[in-house]
């Protein structure tokens, strides 16, 4: 689903507009965006852009009611967070590995390279989680 | 380009929503004394762990600039809070 639609679905969700604007809406984007012409090249798929998180979880045991939780980052914020990493100073890489593996996890934080995890975001691309529970239902995918 | 606004609403177990809109440049401008000292006492610890501060700001302005699009959507019951990136 693109973002236009989404945001008319919104709309439609906080009641700022009815479901025959939402109707109209909708047909406007379709006829705004015409399928390629018969014969011609298939348009190569395009990059996603963002990393999205859906929880949907219909556990009542709290008595508050259904949980849903929907988180959107975009991948590039993910690339820059990566390159932060890069700044972190030895000494405190050093400490931090002292502290993993005295709790048992001995990851060398030092041989993890930026450009490898910008290697790893770069995969993201194609990575689709789903968890189903019977009441509850986990997705990771990028968009 | 950096966020331009910032949507926070939230839905309280009442049913009434609180909305808040945030327009992040505005509020740059009137939080830039305060920001000048942040970026100051930044330099300051960039220098003391040895970090190039050229490439901490780069780092927080791609950081910053990325930030656009992110979405928080969390849903309990009646409770409801989301925070939006623009």
């Amino acid at each position: 689903m693109n973002e236009q639609r989404r945001q008319v679905l919104e709309m439609l969700a906080e009641g700022k507009i009815t479901a025959d604007e939402a109707e109209r809406l909708i047909d406007a984007l379709d006829r705004g965006q015409p399928e390629s012409p018969p014969g011609s090249a298939p348009r190569p798929k395009p990059r996603p852009k963002y990393l999205r998180v859906v929880v949907n979880s219909e556990d009542d045991s709290g008595g508050d009611g259904p949980a849903r939780v929907n988180v959107r980052v975009p991948l590039q914020l993910l690339r820059a967070g990566v390159r932060l990493t890069s700044l972190i100073p030895p000494q405190a890489l050093a400490k931090v590995n002292d502290e993993l593996t005295r709790s048992g996890v001995p990851i060398d934080l030092t041989q993890l390279k930026p450009q490898h995890i910008e290697e790893l975001i770069e995969q993201l691309d194609d990575l689709t989680v789903d968890v189903d529970q019977p009441d509850t239902k986990v997705q990771v995918f990028c968009e | 380009m950096i966020p331009q606004l910032v949507t926070y609403r939230q839905r309280r177990r009442d049913g009434r929503w609180l909305r808040l809109y945030v327009p992040v440049l505005p509020v740059l401008l009137v939080l830039s004394p305060l920001l000048l000292l942040i970026v100051l006492a930044g330099l300051v610890a960039c220098l003391v762990f040895r970090v190039s501060p050229v490439d901490a700001l780069r780092g927080t302005g791609q950081l910053l600039c990325a930030l656009p699009g992110t979405r928080f959507e969390i849903e309990h019951g009646r409770t409801s809070v989301l925070v939006s990136v623009r």
